[in-house]
């Protein structure tokens, strides 16, 4: 399609817009059906009672409550407004409406699910559990829209919500109803929580980041973010590899159609700007392993971009994208001090902008009256303007990509960097050994958990606390690293032995490797030459 | 203006409500292994324990046995008994060899289902379910070997600042002494005495001294041994008990424990159990486990050795 028949075409959809703004892109009315269509949610709860004889769900007792308790829900509910309905004499109808920003939001959701489940399985595993919250979605949406109004707009809605919940939080099998609550959350606030905003009543928070946030500031308080699989899903989305190209492209499409490149543009550049600020003055990488953690890039393609709840003009969104760089930066030194996970960063920064948008808006035509902006202002068709920030995005994301600040090894992947920043007491290098130290003690590393053991009976970098070490050592010693065996006996020494080779499979990830199947030979280079591992150099030279 | 600004609110006490309910019915997520919040309840009667005494044997010594220092003949002679593995071999040139050990007190028997019971309920620490599943008097089993030495831990402790403390046991403790798991050699000593014996009792396998070849484990104590050295019970058979020395192979020498900390991890267990044959209870057999097994046969009892 040629540039000028793009423009016309744009130029319609504007006049479309400007002219009848609710109007659907496809919609056809259904002749009012009486209480019928009541029918459609009573199947989809049928539906929903069916899944959970699968064996996915029936290998969890708790999951399978869960199924039947939502269903009982949406079931009861469904009885109490047919009666209500009926007794009032009422109708309810259907009404079709495809948006792009529902079905291409969801079709880019799901292409990030199938790259990442591909080299994650739980994710693949969890697809069940995904169509029982969508069959939970649609009942609660239709239920929520019929005991309000007369007529419930079908479309592809309820997939992008669910999807992008899905993309950054779930609730472990024993605990799958607070997920369902989660979901229910997101549509009430979408239902309730509105304000006036040009004229018209709209929902001020994007439903998935209101309830996401709302659930994590819960978890954070009550200390329970164990109950999800937050971390893991975090963390686990480097295993793809070339993550971050991937997300970078199917971020384009969502900036192509919906013009949100400002949006996520401003918070990458931003986010990027302030780290690499911050690593020039003390040394270090300011996020652990990357210059924009993996499930923050993902957050500012998906999760910040819903063009319902963000700022209208163009200066708007790049003061909205900028702000969530600002927050994420901020809330993760925030979190990591009041001892919270840190991958809630770029959940709870969502909720807080779309409080601000009415404030952004307010503030950008006083913006706009200053004589340099009126100077780099560029008077282009949006879909212009939209197409040279694109290309400014590409340039810079091609840029981070050549200095390896994307899918290349990032310092911060090598503990023995952290080990070394630590000794020279560089600001929070002792707190992130700790954290990576922990972080790979979990994932089953002896060598970690017995270092952090070490770290807690000296109480060399972090408080002493011998309960906490012989915890550590218990778990290593487990694990079968006889130095913890060994400081389970003697209590008032610290030994210490080299990593062996399954704790290096854990150590030299880099965040996503599968190392799993690397010879041993290639494994001890890896250590020596990208991490600067000694005793590994020491192995690579004694065997060539 | 925000219509409806008490929803996110009202949201955000709904959840917080749950959470709250659920926290206290004790009901948040537990690993496969529990805690303290499982095994609450009234202190179980199990005879000739002491209920009040964290369920230890009722004796003036509350189980502990005095091993009088001295020497030992450690090891297997295949030729008097033909049943030795070589891993019980001294060396390539001696078969056996004597060994001195100083006075160390030793479990009558294996710490019972009753007495994790207790050390898990005061301290919450997190153990596999199955150990605390069982019959309260019989021996405790699905223990890791860092769950042994947290029971010797804790009771050391107890038994240091505890003013019921038998006055020998605290003179012991404040002696030096220490309850840990017994080394191997510990373990031989008290199981054969200083006579090299195939059983603790003697030469032949007797069915009715201890429990092995069985369908599972019996009540701690449950076989009299008038013959065996020290009077200990279930020496041989019921469950494979945890030392706290490494598996390498002989000649013996607890300065060596601690030196070979490349390899990985494997520890000494002896005695046998109630699923092994006759041949594997004798007391020179050696068992070598991963210090994470957790099995139905593998226990442990305790010791107050000098430090």
């Amino acid at each position: 399609m040629s540039a000028a028949r793009r423009r016309r075409r744009w130029q319609k959809d504007q006049e479309r817009r400007v002219q009848v703004p609710n109007q659907p892109s496809r919609q056809s009315v259904d002749p009012p059906p009486g209480l019928h269509v009541l029918t459609a949610p009573a199947v989809l709860t049928l539906i929903l009672v069916v899944l959970s004889f699968l064996p996915r769900i029936q290998s969890n007792f708790n999951l399978t409550i869960s199924i039947w308790g939502a269903a009982i829900v949406l079931l009861t509910w469904l009885i109490l407004l047919y009666l209500k309905l009926r007794h009032e004499n009422a109708s309810r109808m259907f009404q079709t409406m495809l948006r792009p920003q529902h079905y291409v939001q969801a079709l880019v959701q799901l292409a990030v699910f199938t790259y990442w489940g591909w080299h994650w399985r739980p994710v693949y595993e969890f697809v069940t559990l995904l169509a029982a919250q969508l069959i939970f979605a649609y009942v609660f949406d239709m239920l929520l829209a019929w005991s309000r109004r007369e007529t419930y707009t079908l479309g592809f809605g309820p997939f992008p919500i669910i999807f992008s919940i899905n993309l950054f939080l779930w609730f472990r099998d024993d605990w799958f109803y607070l997920q369902f609550l989660m979901v229910g959350i997101g549509f009430l606030g979408k239902e309730f929580v509105r304000w006036n905003r040009e004229g018209r009543a709209v929902h001020i928070f994007n439903p998935s980041a209101f309830s996401l946030g709302l659930f994590s500031l819960v978890l954070i308080a009550t200390g329970t973010t164990s109950l999800t699989w937050g971390q893991e899903i975090a963390s686990t989305l480097t295993l793809a590899p070339m993550i971050y190209l991937y997300l970078f492209l199917l971020g384009l499409v969502v900036m192509y159609f919906f013009s949100v490149t400002l949006v996520s543009g401003a918070a990458a550049i931003v986010l990027f700007g302030l780290s690499a600020f911050y690593t020039s003055l003390t040394g270090v990488p300011y996020f652990l392993d990357s210059e924009i953690p993996a499930a923050v890039f993902l957050g500012l393609h998906l999760l910040v971009t819903d063009p319902s709840t963000s700022p209208r003009s163009q200066a708007g969104k790049l003061v909205f994208g900028g702000l969530y760089g600002v927050g994420v930066f901020g809330l993760y030194t925030l979190l990591g001090a009041y001892g919270a996970p840190t991958f809630y960063d770029k959940l709870l920064a969502v909720p807080l902008l779309n409080l601000s948008v009415r404030g952004i808006d307010s503030l950008i035509p006083v913006i706009r009256r200053s004589r340099a902006i009126r100077l780099w202002r560029l008077d282009l068709a949006p879909l212009r303007l939209n197409m040279i920030h694109m290309a400014v995005w590409i340039v810079f994301f091609g840029s981070m990509a050549v200095m390896g600040k994307a899918d290349g090894m990032h310092p911060g992947d090598s503990l023995p960097f952290w080990e070394q920043a630590c000794i020279e007491d560089r600001p929070t290098a002792c707190n992130r050994l700790i954290q990576l130290e922990a972080s790979y003690c979990g994932d089953n590393s002896a060598w970690a958990c017995n270092e952090l053991g070490g770290h807690y009976r000296q109480g060399d970098i972090v408080g002493s606390d011998a309960d906490l070490a012989l915890g550590y050592f218990s778990r290593a010693c487990e694990l079968r690293f006889q130095p913890a065996c060994v400081n389970l006996l003697d209590i008032e020494s610290f030994r210490q032995a080299d990593p062996r080779a399954l704790d290096l499979r854990l150590l030299l990830r880099e965040g996503g490797s599968n190392l799993m199947e690397m010879a041993e030979p290639e494994l001890y280079e890896r250590a020596c030459l990208k991490h600067d591992w000694d005793f590994a150099c020491d192995k690579v030279v004694s065997t060539s | 203006m925000i219509r409806k600004a008490t929803v996110p609110l009202a949201a955000l006490g709904l959840v917080t409500a749950v959470w709250v309910a659920l926290s206290n019915a004790g009901s948040l997520p537990q690993s496969p292994l529990i805690s303290n919040d499982t095994v609450n309840g009234n202190p179980e009667e199990v005879p000739g324990f002491l209920a009040e005494a964290w369920q230890l044997p009722d004796d003036p010594l509350l189980g502990f046995v005095e091993i009088a220092a001295g020497s030992f003949l450690m090891g297997s002679d295949a030729v008097i008994d033909p049943m030795a593995f070589d891993i019980e071999r001294w060396s390539s040139t001696n078969a056996q060899a004597v060994l001195e050990l100083p006075t160390y007190y030793i479990g009558r028997f294996e710490v019972t289902v009753a007495q994790m019971r207790s050390f898990v309920q005061a301290t919450g620490y997190p153990i596999d379910g199955q150990a605390l599943g069982g019959a309260p008097g019989h021996p405790a089993t699905f223990i890791s070997w860092p769950d042994a030495l947290a029971y010797s831990r804790w009771l050391d402790e107890i038994l240091r600042t505890s003013p019921d403390t038998p006055e020998v046991l605290s003179t012991l403790l404040e002696d030096g002494g220490q309850v840990t798991l017994p080394t191997e050699a510990e373990w031989e000593k008290a199981a054969r005495g200083s006579d090299g014996r195939i059983y603790p009792w003697g030469s032949e396998p007797r069915s009715d001294r201890a429990t092995y070849q069985a369908r599972g484990t019996t009540a701690v104590g449950s076989h009299q041994c008038p013959e065996c050295p020290f009077g200990l019970s279930d020496m041989a058979g019921n469950v494979w008990e945890w030392t706290r020395s490494p598996y390498q192979p002989y000649p013996y020498d607890p300065i060596d424990d601690f030196e070979d900390l490349e390899n990985e991890s494997l520890w000494v267990m002896r005695g046998g159990s109630f699923t092994d044959p006759a041949h594997f209870v004798r007391g020179a057999n050696r068992g070598g486990a991963d210090p994470g097994a957790r099995r139905a046969f593998i226990g442990f009892r305790i010791a107050i050795s000098p430090s």
